[in-house]
C-alpha cells in the first residue's frame, strides 16, 4: 500500500479516501508496526526516543552518585551493574567514562534528534502542510527501522566484553582507536543512526516543497515547518562527512588502516603497531563539521515548537515572522562554518582562529533576533498560561542563558580558561536540556490532544512544570561556577584536582537536583499514560489555534483530512479586528 | 588579592598574560548580565501585564518601535569590540610572539596515559634525542643517553619546576592519545596531539610559596579521622614545631603518620599546614580510564629554589650514571 500512497501523494490530495479504505483492510502488523503512515511512525519515534531519553538520563543519575560521593558503593543498583562498569558496587573509572560516552551519544543521536525530527517532525509537518502523508511513506518507514537497530546495537554494547564505548560522545582517536570492542559497536550503531537521519531528511524536504495544500505558499508556512525544513537540510548536508568518518574509524579498528593514527605511537611503553601517517585532527574536523550543525538540528525544531505554542497562547501574531524565517535560514547556513571553534585548543594560529571567532560571533546575531522576536511577541498579548505555554515561556530565558554563555567560549582568549570545564557542560546543557527538552515538553502537552483525542491533566502538568523548572536550574546553574573555578569535565574523581576540591559542595548540589529532577518526571509519566486512556476528550481544535493540523479530527484518521484544506491566510491570524472570534484558522475562508 | 587561591569563581591568576584573560571574562559576563537583566525586566513586565483577562483582547497590530533594532545592533557592535578589541589581539600577542630563546626557560611536556613527564635540556641548553624504540619503564621518554652527548645532562622529571618572573617556553607533545596540558592558575591550556609538537609560553608572576601561605590552615592532629587524611594533596608543615626549644618537626616536613606521632608525643595538637603542591598541571582532554588522575605538581620557584632543585636533579643523574 505504500507505493500506492506515495503515488497518490504525488498525484494530489483529492483522492485520499481510497487510501483510507485500503488501510482499513491491512493487517495489524502493517497498521501498528511496519506502518507507512507518518502519524504511526511519528508515534513510534516519539515513544522510542522518550525511552532512550529516560535511559540516557538514568545513566547520568548513576554518574552523579560517583560525583557526589566519590568511591562510595552505588546504593540499590550498584550490585546489579556488570563488571565492566562497577567493582564491588563502586563505579570504576572505565565505567564512568562508558556511562559518560553513552549518555552523550544516547541523548543527542537516540533521544533528542529522533524526538524533535522523527517524532514531532513526522507527526506534525504533513498535517501542517495539509498533506495526507509524507512524500515517500516507505522511505519514512525505512528510516525508523534503520534507527531502531542502530539504537539497539548501542544498547547491546553494554553487554560486550570491556563494556560500551568509553571515549566520549566525540570519540577522538587515537583513544577511540585503541579502545575496547564497545567502540566498534558504537561506530556500527552510529552508521545506522546517521543513515536513518539521511533517509528522513530527504523526505522532509520533498514533502515541504511538493505536498503543500492549495493556497499554502512558503511564506504562509508555520514557523515550525520552516524550522524542520532548515533542519532537514542540515541533516542532509552535515551527516555524510560523519558517516564517512565513522567508516574510516571502523576501518582503523578492524582492517588495520591508520587514517587517524600518526606514526610512532607508544602505548603503555610499547610501540604501537599502527603503520601511522594518519592525522588525529582529521577526525575532529570531520566530527565537528557534523556536530556543530547538529547543535542547530537540536534547537531549530525546539524553536519551531515554541513559536507555535507562543502564537497560540498569546492570541496574537508572532512578531517578525519573516525575520524568524530568514534568521533560521541564516543560522542553517552559518552553522556549517563555525565547527572549528570546538578546536581552539588544538594549536590553532591567529588567522584561522580569527576566522572561526568571526563566524561564531556572526551566528549569535540571528539567534538574538529569534529570541528577541519571540519575547516581543508577548507584548500586547492576552497570555493564556496553559501548561505548554509555561514550558515555552520558561524555555526563552533558559535558552538565552545557554546562548549567552556561548560567548566566552566562542572567543579564543576567554576559552583558554573555560575550555573543557564544567562551564561548557553548563552552556550546552542550557541549550539542549532546559532549552530543547523544555520545548519538547511544550510540544507534547500542546499536540497530545491532537494525537490521542484527549487532554492531559492540568494539575499534574503544573506540578511537572514548576518542579522541573526549579530542579533543572539546580542542576545546571552551579556548573558555571564550577567551570569558572577550573573544574574539568569528564572527571571520574571530582576531588582529584586542587582547584576542584573547593566546588565539591556545588557538585553535590547538582547531584541532589538531578535526582529530584528525575523524581518530578513521575507526574508526567502518570499524566501521559492516564490521559491516553481516560483524559478529558479533546475537540478538533482545543487550543483554538490557526494552523492546519487543527483542521483534522483528533486523532486524525489515515489520510489525515476529511477534506483537503484550502489555505486562505498566513499562519498566525489571531485577534484580527472585526472578527467574531479571536482566531482565524488558515483553513477557513473569512467573510469579506 | 584576598582569600584562598581556589574558590567558586576564577582561581588566583599566577601568570603575566592571565590578567587580560580574566578581564575579558569579566567584561563578557557583565555584558551578559546586563543583556539578560534588561531583557528579563521587559519579559517579566509582559508576562504580568499581558496575562489573559476577561474583556481584554490581544492586539493584532504588532508593537512598533526601533528599540529591538537598536538592541540588536548594539549587541553586534559590542561583540565586534569583544572580538577585535580584546580577544584577537590577546590571542595573537599570546600565540604568535614567543619569548626569545636567550630570555626563556625551555622545557618539553610529554603526556602519556596517565602522567605528565617534563624534559629539561640541561646545562648545555640542548635537548637530547628521544627514540621511541628505547622507551621502557625506566626510560619513560626513550632518552638516548648512550648515543647522544646532548642527552647526558638532560633532566626528566614528573614535576614541573619553573622560575618566578621568567618566561617559560613549553613544547607540548604526547606519546599515545590526545591529552591537554592545562594549568588553571596560569590560564594555560593546549592540547597534546600525538604526532604534533605545539609550544605554549607563560611568565609565572606568583610563587608557590605565596599560594601556600594563602592555603595554610590549622589542622587538628588528635581527631579520630584527621582532616588531612581526606586531602589528596600531600600536606607539609608551615612552621617548626614546637616553636621554642628543639623542634621535633620542621617547616616543610610532610604531614605523614610518623610526623603526627612525634608531634602528638611532644604535646602538639594543632599545626598549620598547607599542600606541598599548590598548583597543578592537569589533563583537560579525556584520555582513558584514569584521565582524572593525570596531573603533575607545578612549582613556581624563586631563582635560588630553582637552582637548588636543578642541582639536586643533576646529582641524581650522576648517581644513575655511576
Amino acid at each position: 500500500m505504500s507505493t500506492h500512497a506515495a503515488a497518490q501523494a504525488h498525484a494530489g490530495h483529492d483522492q485520499h479516501g481510497s487510501g483510507h479504505d485500503h488501510h482499513a483492510h491491512s493487517s495489524w502488523w502493517r497498521t501498528y508496526v511496519f506502518s507507512t503512515d507518518h502519524k504511526t511512525i511519528g508515534i513510534q519515534y516519539t515513544i522510542t526516543a522518550l525511552c532512550f531519553l529516560a535511559f540516557g538520563f538514568g545513566l547520568m543519575l548513576i554518574m552523579r552518585w560517583q560525583l557526589a560521593y566519590p568511591s562510595d558503593p552505588i546504593p540499590l543498583i550498584g550490585g546489579l551493574l556488570g563488571k565492566s562498569l562497577v567493582e564491588s558496587g563502586v563505579l570504576t573509572g572505565q565505567g564512568y567514562n562508558a556511562l559518560g560516552a553513552m549518555h552523550g551519544t544516547i541523548m543527542v543521536f537516540m533521544a533528542i534528534v529522533p524526538l524533535a525530527v522523527g517524532g514531532f517532525g513526522n507527526y506534525v509537518v504533513p498535517l501542517m502542510v495539509g498533506a495526507q502523508d509524507m512524500a515517500f511513506p516507505r522511505l519514512n518507514m525505512a528510516s525508523y527501522w534503520v534507527f531502531l537497530p542502530g539504537g539497539l546495537i548501542m544498547l547491546a554494547s553494554f553487554f560486550m566484553p570491556g563494556g560500551p564505548a568509553a571515549s566520549g560522545w566525540t570519540s577522538y582517536p587515537p583513544l577511540s582507536n585503541i579502545a575496547t570492542m564497545g567502540q566498534t559497536a558504537w561506530l556500527i550503531g552510529m552508521i545506522f543512526l546517521i543513515t536513518s537521519s539521511l533517509l528522513g531528511s530527504v523526505n522532509f524536504i520533498v514533502t515541504i516543497v511538493q505536498l503543500r495544500a492549495p493556497g499554502l505558499s512558503m511564506f504562509r508556512l508555520p514557523f515550525f515547518v520552516w524550522a524542520q525544513f532548515v533542519t532537514a537540510f542540515l541533516l542532509l548536508l552535515a551527516f555524510p562527512p560523519l558517516e564517512a568518518a565513522g567508516v574510516l574509524q571502523l576501518m582503523d579498528r578492524v582492517a588495520g588502516t591508520s587514517f587517524f593514527m600518526p606514526q610512532g605511537l607508544v602505548v603503555s611503553q610499547k610501540l604501537h603497531e599502527a603503520v601511522g601517517g594518519g592525522s588525529p585532527l582529521l577526525w575532529q574536523h570531520l566530527f565537528w563539521f557534523l556536530a556543530h550543525p547538529e547543535v542547530y538540528v537540536l534547537i531549530l525544531p525546539a524553536l519551531g515548537i515554541v513559536s507555535e505554542v507562543i502564537a497560540a497562547n498569546t492570541r496574537k501574531p508572532l512578531w517578525g515572522y519573516k525575520s524568524l524565517v530568514y534568521a533560521a535560514l541564516f543560522l542553517g547556513f552559518m552553522s556549517f562554518i563555525v565547527w572549528a571553534h570546538h578546536m581552539f585548543m588544538t594549536g590553532m594560529g591567529t588567522t584561522l582562529s580569527t576566522f572561526f571567532q568571526i563566524t561564531t560571533m556572526i551566528i549569535s546575531i540571528p539567534s538574538v533576533i529569534v529570541l528577541t522576536a519571540l519575547i516581543i511577541s508577548y507584548h500586547g498579548a492576552s497570555i493564556r498560561y496553559s501548561v505548554p505555554m509555561l514550558f515555552a515561556t520558561a524555555f526563552l530565558p533558559m535558552f538565552a542563558i545557554g546562548g549567552l554563555t556561548g560567548l566566552p567560549l566562542g572567543l579564543t582568549a576567554s576559552d583558554i580558561h573555560l575550555h573543557d570545564t564544567y562551564y561548557v557542560i553548563g552552556h550546552f546543557h542550557y541549550v539542549v536540556a532546559p532549552g530543547t527538552i523544555f520545548a519538547m515538553f511544550a510540544g507534547i502537552y500542546h499536540w497530545f490532544p491532537k494525537v490521542t483525542g484527549r487532554m492531559m491533566n492540568r494539575t499534574l502538568g503544573l506540578i511537572h512544570f514548576w518542579f522541573s523548572f526549579i530542579f533543572i536550574n539546580g542542576v545546571f546553574m552551579p556548573m558555571f561556577f564550577m567551570g569558572m573555578a577550573g573544574a574539568l569535565r569528564r572527571q571520574y574523581d571530582p576531588e582529584a584536582q586542587l582547584h576542584a576540591e573547593t566546588v565539591q559542595g556545588l557538585s553535590r548540589m547538582v547531584s541532589y537536583s538531578a535526582w529530584c529532577l528525575a523524581a518530578v518526571q513521575i507526574p508526567f509519566v502518570i499524566n501521559f499514560f492516564r490521559s491516553i486512556w481516560s483524559g478529558q476528550p479533546a475537540s478538533q481544535n482545543p487550543w483554538q489555534a490557526t494552523t492546519l493540523e487543527w483542521a483534522a479530527p483528533s486523532p486524525p484518521p489515515h489520510g489525515n483530512f476529511a477534506q483537503v484544506p484550502t489555505v486562505h491566510c498566513g499562519p498566525y491570524e489571531y485577534s484580527v479586528p472585526g472578527e467574531r472570534r479571536d482566531f482565524c484558522p488558515q483553513f477557513e475562508a473569512r467573510e469579506a | 588579592m584576598n582569600g584562598a587561591p581556589y574558590g567558586r569563581w576564577l582561581p588566583w591568576n599566577a601568570s603575566e598574560h592571565g590578567g587580560q584573560i580574566d578581564s575579558l571574562i569579566d567584561v563578557i559576563h557583565w555584558f551578559m548580565l546586563i543583556l539578560f537583566v534588561g531583557w528579563g525586566i521587559f519579559f517579566v513586565y509582559c508576562l504580568v501585564r499581558f496575562r489573559q483577562k476577561p474583556g481584554r483582547n490581544a492586539a493584532y497590530e504588532l508593537p512598533k518601535g526601533a528599540a529591538s533594532k537598536y538592541a540588536e545592533v548594539g549587541v553586534a557592535i559590542f561583540e565586534g569590540f569583544l572580538l577585535f578589541g580584546l580577544s584577537v589581539p590577546l590571542w595573537s600577542r599570546y600565540k604568535t610572539a614567543p619569548p626569545p630563546p636567550e630570555k626563556r626557560m625551555d622545557v618539553t611536556a610529554i603526556g602519556e596515559q596517565f602522567a605528565w613527564n617534563f624534559h629539561y635540556p640541561g646545562k648545555d641548553g640542548k635537548y637530547g634525542r628521544l627514540d621511541p624504540t628505547l622507551i621502557s619503564s625506566s626510560n619513560l621518554l626513550g632518552l638516548d643517553k648512550d648515543g647522544d652527548p646532548a642527552a647526558e645532562d638532560d633532566i626528566v622529571s614528573p614535576e614541573l619546576h619553573v622560575p618566578l618572573n621568567q618566561d617559560v617556553y613549553v613544547r607540548i607533545r604526547s606519546k599515545d592519545v590526545i591529552h591537554s596540558f592545562a594549568i588553571p592558575a596560569m590560564r594555560v591550556k593546549q592540547d597534546a596531539v600525538p604526532g604534533m609538537e605545539v609550544p605554549v609560553w607563560f611568565k609565572p608572576t606568583r610563587s608557590s610559596d605565596e599560594f601556600r601561605e594563602a592555603m595554610a590552615r590549622e589542622y587538628s592532629l588528635d581527631q579520630p579521622t584527621p582532616l588531612f587524611n581526606k586531602k589528596k594533596a600531600g600536606l607539609i608543615l608551615m612552621e617548626d614545631y614546637p616553636a621554642s626549644g628543639e623542634p621535633v618537626a620542621h617547616k616543610g616536613d610532610a604531614l605523614v603518620n610518623a610526623t603526627v606521632e612525634k608531634l602528638l608525643a611532644a604535646g602538639i595538637k594543632t599545626v598549620r599546614a598547607a599542600p606541598r603542591a599548590t598548583m597543578e598541571v592537569v589533563c583537560a582532554q579525556l584520555c582513558g580510564m584514569n584521565h582524572y588522575s593525570m596531573k603533575a605538581p607545578l612549582f613556581v620557584d624563586t631563582p635560588e629554589q630553582f637552582e637548588a632543585w636543578k642541582t639536586a636533579q643533576s646529582a641524581e643523574i650522576e648517581i644513575d650514571l655511576e
